[in-house]
């Protein structure tokens, strides 16, 4: 039915029976065709075939940390959000011991969600089908006409499936179902200090605002992840609207808008991110600009932070969470097959904000991104757009440009890690270059014989 | 909800469908700055996110106000979103959408100062269901339904003018790639 193969790592084996996928289910691709770094070029059959979809699910997004939660939205034991981790539902919650767990939202019985609010608080999760009820641990805890059962039915054998590593940096939550992960802060590298130039102001951190925007998107998922790491150069052109209503009335964006400069860092993980430099980059929304303490921030995160990506530009964590420094705004690109994604973003602010602050931030932050931004607006009618011919057989076959910025990535002595110029498609090579070696490795699932079968 | 507030009569009933009919035509054609002069000055525009919760949690189904909104505006924040039409460059309705605005079930009281002193009367709190059809491009499609609970004040040269207006849209996720129009 599926490719997909059993997460050998994650299941717990039942101590009756047996079952076994044939091994040809899932066939592996070679994608090294479809990438070439060296040379910029994209192969648009990534955005389109169905297998290469499959592929991207057990080799890109099972054995990868994937963005679950802020901690704020977790108070109290039973504080629940459900979310998607690829295609598979999930539920994070805080147990009895105040930590942060996340299972497969499925019912071990028949395999139905045992929770489908969004989020809430709760004692159990009850299967609305027969009945089969899991606590904050994920325990099976009560399973109607029990003695129908065979004597050796365990209940301790058929709890949740549990996302085994869950792990926070600087209240971002993210999970992997691999088995023997590198540790989420090593596998984010230098792109840390990037990220902390959003999530550490002052040390107190971030709170999240109530509620996720979430709606639908004709796009793969990767047009939106590799922008988010790669690309300024859209800003100008696609945003040309949107610079006109932060120009003062009646006239152009100023010449220092268009015509920024600024470095765009490729990491070797397949983040991204890119940012103008500038001595007076400042929040765009008055009333954050005017609270903001850059003294402050100089002394605790250094000029080249303040400077750059503390006050705008963009980023990807890879796979698919990208957040904008400058707007608090945070999302997740759910793939929902080759054609389309489902964006979840929410909004964060600095815990010590005053209320007045935190509300000019968030209302910044609808007016601007989100479904009805007058950004946003307009990336959704390009990504769609992408989209909507990538299936001609003609058309798939023409290759895209990611040339810009080639052989440009340099130490520069200000910024940690290789980076590039504000305009460059360098974290857009390094994405897919990260991409096409997942894509090529056999992740912790699968079985020797496949391993040996791919390197042939 | 039940409010003692006096049910309007039936010539203000009519007025007040020929309100939202001519608003709804300005939006369609996608005159936007005219629907602006339907807008009170002090308007308060919000719509907020809904989320599925577990029944005895329905109160937080709709978000509460400083939370996650699809719009909060004030007339100067949708006065700034429509600007940017003019540039001739906002992709997103260029070429323009097809929109239909489809307003019923109206239901018109009078307000009751006792509930909030800050309308009279004279102004008039009405509840109306929406059905909006987007179709852009070659074959793209939305439909966008919801309620609309506004209260329109009445000017002292007997106009109308939406002061305050709550939309509910009935979906989680939107099932649209923007919202390019309003409701």
């Amino acid at each position: 039915m599926t490719s997909t193969n059993e997460p050998k790592g994650a299941a717990t084996a039942a101590p009756r029976g047996a079952l076994r996928r044939p091994a040809d289910l899932a066939r592996n691709i070679d994608v090294s065709g479809l990438v070439d770094t060296e040379g910029g070029l994209l192969d648009r059959m990534v955005f389109t075939d169905g297998e290469l979809y499959r592929q991207e699910l057990r080799r890109v997004f099972a054995p990868s940390w994937l963005f679950l939660a802020h901690t704020d939205q977790f108070h109290r034991p039973g504080d629940f959000f459900t979310t998607y981790m690829g295609e598979d539902p999930v539920i994070v919650t805080l147990d009895r011991d105040r930590r942060i767990r996340a299972y497969l939202n499925s019912c071990r019985h028949r395999g139905a969600r045992v929770c489908r609010a969004d989020s809430g608080t709760t004692r159990n999760f009850t299967c609305t089908y027969h009945g089969w009820s899991y606590n904050l641990d994920g325990s099976l805890v009560s399973v109607p006409n029990r003695d129908g059962y065979p004597g050796e039915f365990a209940p301790a054998d058929w709890g949740l499936v549990e996302v085994p590593h869950v792990e926070t940096y600087r209240g971002l939550v993210f999970g992997t179902w691999n088995s023997d992960p590198v540790p989420l802060r090593e596998s984010l590298g230098d792109m840390a200090w990037y990220m902390d130039a959003m999530l550490d102001h002052d040390g107190e951190g971030t709170v999240v605002v109530g509620g996720v925007h979430k709606w639908v998107l004709e796009g793969n998922w990767k047009l939106a992840a590799e922008q988010f790491a790669t690309d300024w150069y859209h800003v100008n052109m696609s945003h040309a609207s949107a610079l006109m209503l932060l120009a003062p009335a009646g006239r152009k964006p100023k010449d220092e808008v268009v015509h920024r400069t600024g470095r765009q860092y490729a990491d070797p993980n397949g983040h991204g991110a890119g940012f103008p430099v500038h001595p007076r980059n400042r929040f765009d929304a008055q009333t954050v600009h005017k609270w903001t303490d850059y003294d402050a921030l100089r002394e605790r995160l250094g000029a080249a932070r303040v400077e750059g990506p503390l006050t705008n530009g963009h980023a990807t964590v890879f796979p698919n969470f990208s957040y904008l420094p400058v707007n608090g705004s945070v999302r997740v690109w759910h793939p929902k097959g080759p054609d389309r994604m489902e964006v979840w973003a929410w909004t964060i602010v600095d815990k010590s904000m005053p209320e007045e602050v935190r509300e000019a931030q968030r209302l910044y932050n609808l007016r601007t991104f989100g479904p009805s931004g007058i950004f946003e607006q307009d990336d959704g009618e390009n990504w769609s757009e992408v989209q909507a011919i990538a299936h001609g057989f003609i058309t798939n076959g023409v290759a895209l440009n990611y040339q810009m910025g080639m052989g440009s990535e340099r130490h520069d002595g200000r910024h940690p890690g290789l980076t590039s110029e504000l305009y460059s498609d360098a974290a857009g090579r390094a994405f897919y270059g990260r991409w096409r070696e997942l894509m090529n490795t056999p992740a912790w699932h699968e079985g020797h014989e496949e391993h040996e079968e791919s390197k042939a | 909800m039940t409010s003692l507030a006096q049910r309007a009569d039936r010539d203000t009933h009519f007025e007040v469908e020929q309100f939202y009919y001519e608003e709804a035509a300005l939006l369609d054609d996608g005159r936007y700055t005219d629907w602006l002069d339907l807008l009170a000055d002090d308007l308060d525009y919000w719509v907020p996110t809904r989320t599925n919760r577990l029944r005895r949690q329905q109160t937080l189904a709709v978000a509460a106000r400083g939370e996650a909104a699809f719009f909060d505006e004030t007339k100067e924040s949708l006065a700034w979103r429509i600007r940017r039409f003019d540039s001739g460059m906002a992709w997103a309705e260029d070429p323009p959408s097809r929109t239909r605005h489809l307003v019923s079930n109206v239901m018109v009281r009078h307000h009751d100062p006792a509930e909030n002193p800050e309308f009279t009367a004279d102004d008039l709190q009405v509840r109306s269901a929406f059905l909006v059809y987007r179709n852009r491009l070659e074959r793209e499609e939305n439909v966008f339904a919801g309620s609309r609970t506004d209260v329109l004040r009445r000017g002292e040269d007997g106009s109308l003018r939406v002061a305050r207006r709550t939309v509910l849209l009935d979906q989680n996720v939107l099932l649209a790639k923007n919202i390019s129009t309003f409701f």
